[in-house]
């Protein structure tokens, strides 16, 4: 008996990505054609050939769609971005708030019970903060109905951009940052960990709708 | 006509390719037909990008057709020029025509 070979699969991550930015509509038929061709060019020059070839076209395709999406600027996307930015400047605090009340609540009276304490002063607020980085992109997302990925990356990218300036005046104007240097790397950490929790914070609200529209167009 | 109805230039090709294609102009020949005549290199996204502008603009129209086994179980998405298309690639093409009278360009006068 002779085995049948397995048809050739374009990358999974690249349609997967594709699929995030693409509306429902637009994810169907740009998935159909991007695999029409894939299977077109594995069978003429190769499944490698074939699969960079996919690759390269999902980062173009998802450049045009996001680019698409913020030429045509709907007001639901500059709404989302918004409240978005100033929900996280104001609440950047609660975090830590947060904790800091929590633990005065408590006494460590056990030996066990101080682990505990201690676990909750070093890991507490960079948990309370992912999460509520993830909160705050799961709002943007929904606010931003069908540009979910561009809405929740926009804000993640917003919130960087002062990072990013005041490191930069910081390092570059200020003699005293070196003793700051061995501390940074940890505060680094957690501001990218809080980006990509605005960012998987979309991808929970696309995925979630995407899958609520399947259902739907199946009943 | 306002400036802007108007065409931009790859709006003016996409809309040209989908007029020659006919009733088989979807994503990949229209991607294919543009590559062919102008030996430029374009992308999926570009073309839906543009297709989905002029689809709000009413220049165009799309139906979805049946899936495909070879394009994973998903249905090609077929696109067709509206009247309102159709006259502005007559509007862009006389305004071209217009700007490039007299004008000698690679030694063609038109």
């Amino acid at each position: 008996m002779t085995q049948q070979p397995s048809p050739a699969r374009p990358p999974r991550l690249a349609a997967w990505l594709v699929d995030l930015f693409a509306s429902r509509e637009q994810a169907e038929s740009i998935l159909g054609d991007l695999s029409e061709e894939f299977s077109d060019l594995a069978s003429r020059s190769g499944i490698a050939n074939a699969r960079r070839w996919y690759r390269l076209q999902s980062a173009k395709t998802i450049a045009h769609l996001a680019g698409a999406a913020f030429h045509a600027t709907p007001p639901s996307l500059a709404v989302a971005l918004f409240l978005g930015f100033l929900l996280s400047w104001f609440s950047g605090a609660l975090p830590a708030q947060l904790i800091i009340a929590l633990l005065r609540t408590q006494r460590p009276y056990s030996s066990r019970h101080y682990e505990a304490y201690v676990w909750l002063l070093a890991y507490g607020i960079p948990i309370v903060s992912i999460t509520q980085s993830l909160l705050i992109g799961c709002v943007v997302a929904l606010l931003a109905r069908g540009r979910e990925m561009v809405a929740a990356i926009a804000l993640s990218l917003l919130r960087a951009a002062p990072l990013a300036w005041l490191l930069f005046i910081f390092f570059g104007r200020t003699p005293l940052a070196r003793p700051v240097i061995p501390f940074l790397g940890p505060f680094l950490f957690s501001r990218a960990l809080d980006l990509i929790g605005i960012v998987v914070g979309g991808v929970i609200v696309r995925k979630a709708r995407s899958a609520s529209a399947s259902r739907l167009a199946a009943v | 006509m306002s400036a802007r109805e108007y065409l931009g230039e790859f709006e003016h090709m996409v809309l040209l390719a989908v007029l020659r294609l006919g009733d088989q102009a979807y994503g990949v020949t229209v991607r294919r037909e543009i590559e062919a005549r102008t030996r430029r290199e374009v992308s999926i996204g570009a073309i839906y990008a543009t297709l989905d502008r002029l689809e709000a603009k009413t220049l165009v129209q799309s139906r979805v057709g049946d899936p495909t086994p070879e394009r994973g179980g998903r249905s090609k998405r077929f696109f067709r020029v509206t009247a309102p298309g159709v006259s502005a690639v007559k509007h862009t093409h006389r305004a071209l025509r217009s700007l490039t009278e007299g004008l000698a360009l690679l030694g063609v006068s038109s």
